[in-house]
């Protein structure tokens, strides 16, 4: 029998397993904090910052990451201030300018309302997420994968760039990818970059699924349709 | 050594050293801080050394190397006591007169002593230099006292009686309760509340507790932590004792940049010795309270200077930050509480204990207490570590104890807190440096860095360098942080060499304060400073290298050019040979520099005695 506390997210009083994350509580609610980064049963890292929160604590705002923080009884959360709708949509810009050849990437940008992308694009294969090597070293006990270098240099890597002998040639690394996902239009070309907005239809017609969205206001957050 | 087993063993050791210190009718304290060793400090050392062993004075005169002084400018430093002569730039070949005529016969060297800039009046004793009376010198008082390496020194300046005091009565509460009255906070940058930080560690569930002392200082132009863990290791390691006690820790670490060899070198010797005495170690004079230290050196990330990342670096891990939503104090270090401090703030705790916390938060202004060491540098007359109250104004900072501008130069802006803190403007060097204002002003107090910067510097680029720092310095594990500031960096680099746009510049405001918000750590959260804080005060910089494509302080390379006025020229040809690149030429008698091929290194600027070289 788990524990639970009562949050409350946007208004709304859950009740989330005591120990897990405000982000696990919400989607488990079908409340939409879009993440890129996060994956349901290994550890968060918090470093795509998609998934920010307001966390309201004696009359002050604090930001954080939603996958980071762990929920607390009498917990008050703003999943969808006007805030947090703005530095979500500048950090989905730069994302996208960033590795706009990743359907996951365009698909988060245009729901968090990115309609025009102002930073040069780059053209990147890695926006460091981080879950193929998570994936590797948590569920699969391989540590096949692991970050290195710093700042502008981090990357993920085979251990001295040779597969090891340990990797367990699941392959799971590469369906975790977000960058694996094929693009609706095909890879763009260097130079070509940019919003294809293609899947803004799709989207349309996924929400009014019951099964994938609660189609309520929380959904606000993570919606295309309620952003009018 | 024997070892200490309670107060009368330790008040013996004392009286028996000041009783041998009283035989020498001389002491000669010689700086030997990092700063002055760059100086040549060392040279002077055993050529003072061997020139009293010649002279056979050795048993009068006590020569006494310690830590940094603070007035790295003048160095190497060197004070006479008890007629507290204080000579500057001292070299080796003044030696052999130093010893002859002041050592000996009282005589005092003009040649070195130190000239008031201000009034060009020779200034024989130190305690009358302007640099040193107008500060608060608590902490670095101390440093003058003491030779680093010998923990009797220390011990009869009072060292190790507050940690005696505290064990004697052990009462952690009221030490707890002592340091919360004092309202001293946390001097490495983020200003928390010791004595709370203390408390919720006390209370924390977990065990063992540890205690860390955060000496992986890494801004650029700041090392007061160094010269205080350099100079008073002893210091530092009776407040951590002291904390120790009141939180109810085990063990302890001391993790310092491997940067820091000298630091790295005294707080070992320093830990050797307190276990000798019975200091450190398994059940501390006979009671119940064991504690160890251990050093652990910094591969030199700045990142690591954060409280998580410099954990997970302790542990083994890579040193990157996690979110800190539950503090470290209660979970922490191996996931456990672990309480956290900077060297300063524990160097401060002994003398909060002898001289109670009344004494404490006397100084300093409503919300920040005692005294605050900072590194003054840049632009300035007065280089050097500067010890003031809390609340004391940025004017007698920067004008009375750091002298004022360089010649016929004018200030224009201060740099507080490292790359994490801002500029601000000199139009509010009225304000109090504290917690508070500076925070208000955009800025922050930090670890304690203050870098001056006058006319001749362009702010744009001063953002432009520490966003340069920061990219490199950022772990890359948050995107905001990582990708954020890259950006930053690519539209700053694009406005100082005028391919900016005004859109542009509201881009870089908007990501700014992105990164200010939603970054995973305070490396993230504080990185954008620089920038908004020279935008908010020198907007018009911004403007003139976007609008008008000029850089008003004639830095920024892509929007100057160089020419030979051929009026003021002498053809004295001094700039032709210096021009490393060769580009300029002589036609018709006419001195002219080639645009297309000139990399405006400046070189001919410099070597020109006439002025006849001009900047657009």
């Amino acid at each position: 029998m788990s524990d639970y506390v009562n949050i409350t997210i946007d208004g709304s009083k859950i009740k989330a397993i005591e120990g897990s994350s405000v982000l696990d509580a919400a989607l488990e609610y079908g409340i939409c904090i879009p993440a890129l980064c996060h994956m349901k049963d290994v550890t968060p890292i918090g470093a795509c910052r998609i998934c920010i929160v307001e966390l309201v604590k004696n009359g002050k705002s604090k930001i954080t990451a939603s996958c980071t923080l762990e929920a607390k009884e009498g917990m008050v959360i703003l999943a969808n201030s006007a805030k947090i709708k703005k530095l979500r949509k500048n950090i989905a810009e730069m994302l996208v300018a960033e590795a706009p050849n990743s359907k996951a990437i365009q698909d988060i940008a245009l729901r968090c309302g990115v309609t025009t992308v102002r930073y040069p694009f780059r053209n990147k294969d890695c926006v460091l997420c981080g879950k193929c090597v998570r994936v590797c070293d948590e569920i699969w006990q391989s540590k096949s994968l692991g970050f290195v270098g710093r700042g502008s240099e981090r990357h993920v890597a085979l251990p001295f760039n040779v597969r090891p002998d340990f990797c367990k040639h699941c392959n799971n690394c590469i369906d975790v990818c977000p960058m694996t996902i094929t693009p609706c239009p095909g890879p763009m070309k260097k130079g070509e970059e940019a919003l294809c907005g293609l899947c803004e239809s799709q989207l349309y017609m996924a929400e009014e699924v019951p099964d994938s969205c609660v189609d309520c206001h929380l959904g606000e957050s993570f919606c295309i349709r309620a952003k009018n | 050594m024997a070892k200490i087993k309670n107060n009368k063993d330790l008040i013996a050791l004392s009286e028996k050293n000041i009783k041998e210190n009283s035989k020498y009718s001389k002491t000669v304290t010689i700086c030997a801080g990092t700063g002055c060793c760059a100086s040549g400090c060392l040279e002077v050392l055993t050529e003072l050394e061997k020139e009293l062993k010649n002279k056979k004075l050795t048993n009068k005169i006590k020569i006494r190397a310690t830590g940094c002084h603070g007035f790295c400018e003048q160095g190497p430093l060197l004070v006479i006591e008890p007629n507290n002569i204080f000579y500057r730039h001292v070299k080796p070949k003044d030696v052999p007169e130093i010893v002859s005529s002041t050592l000996e016969n009282n005589k005092i060297i003009e040649a070195l002593l130190y000239i008031d800039p201000a009034t060009s009046k020779k200034i024989t004793k130190e305690t009358n230099i302007p640099f040193y009376k107008k500060q608060e010198r608590i902490l670095l008082n101390q440093n003058k006292l003491i030779d680093p390496c010998n923990v009797n020194d220390y011990i009869s300046i009072n060292g190790y009686s507050a940690f005696v005091k505290v064990l004697n009565t052990n009462n952690p509460e009221n030490i707890i309760e002592e340091i919360k009255k004092s309202g001293l906070r946390g001097r490495g940058g983020g200003g928390f509340p010791t004595g709370r930080k203390w408390e919720s560690c006390r209370k924390a569930e977990g065990s063992p507790k540890y205690i860390i002392c955060n000496a992986d200082e890494g801004d650029p132009g700041a090392y007061m932590d160094r010269s205080v863990l350099e100079g008073n290791p002893h210091a530092v390691i009776e407040g951590m004792l002291i904390g120790a006690l009141a939180i109810g820790a085990e063990h302890g670490y001391i993790y310092v940049r491997n940067e820091y060899p000298l630091a790295v070198k005294n707080a070992k010797i320093a830990i050797g010795q307190a276990e000798e005495l019975g200091l450190l170690g398994k059940k501390i004079f006979g009671t119940n309270f064991s504690f160890d230290i251990k050093i652990s050196r910094g591969g030199g990330a700045f990142v690591c200077g954060e409280s998580t990342a410099l954990m997970a670096s302790l542990e083994g891990q890579v040193g990157e930050p996690r979110a800190k939503d539950i503090h470290t104090t209660e979970r922490g270090f191996h996931e456990l509480p672990t309480n956290l401090n900077n060297v300063e703030t524990w160097a401060n705790v002994p003398s909060i204990i002898n001289n109670g916390a009344a004494w404490f938060a006397k100084k300093g202004t409503k919300d920040s207490k005692g005294t605050k060491i900072f590194a003054l540098t840049g632009q300035i007359q007065n280089t050097g570590l500067v010890e003031v109250h809390m609340g004391t104004s940025l004017k007698k900072i920067i004008y009375d104890i750091g002298g004022g501008p360089l010649k016929g130069k004018k200030i224009k802006a201060v740099q507080t807190g490292g790359p994490s803190g801002g500029c601000i403007s000199e139009k509010l060097f009225d304000l109090p440096v504290d917690f508070e204002a500076l925070a208000e002003a955009g800025s922050m107090v930090g670890s304690g860095g203050m870098v001056v910067m006058d006319e001749s510097t362009c702010m744009v680029d001063v953002a432009k360098y520490f966003l340069t720092f920061l990219v490199d310095e950022s772990c890359g594990k948050c995107v905001t942080c990582r990708i954020g500031l890259s950006r930053m960096l690519e539209i700053i680099t694009d406005i100082t060499e005028g391919k900016g746009t005004m859109e542009q510049l509201e881009l870089l405001f908007e990501t700014a304060e992105t990164v200010s918000l939603a970054s995973l750590c305070a490396l993230g959260k504080t990185a954008p400073n620089p920038v908004l804080s020279t935008i908010k005060y020198f907007r018009e910089e911004y403007e003139a290298h976007i609008n008008k494509k000029e850089c008003p302080a004639k830095v920024c390379k892509s929007l100057i050019t160089y020419k030979i006025d051929n009026k003021v020229c002498t053809e004295c040809n001094a700039c032709l040979k210096a021009c490393p690149h060769g580009v300029i030429t002589v036609t018709n008698g006419n001195y002219i520099i080639n645009s297309d091929t000139c990399t405006k290194c400046g070189i001919c600027f410099d070597t020109c005695k006439f002025s006849a070289i001009k900047v657009n």
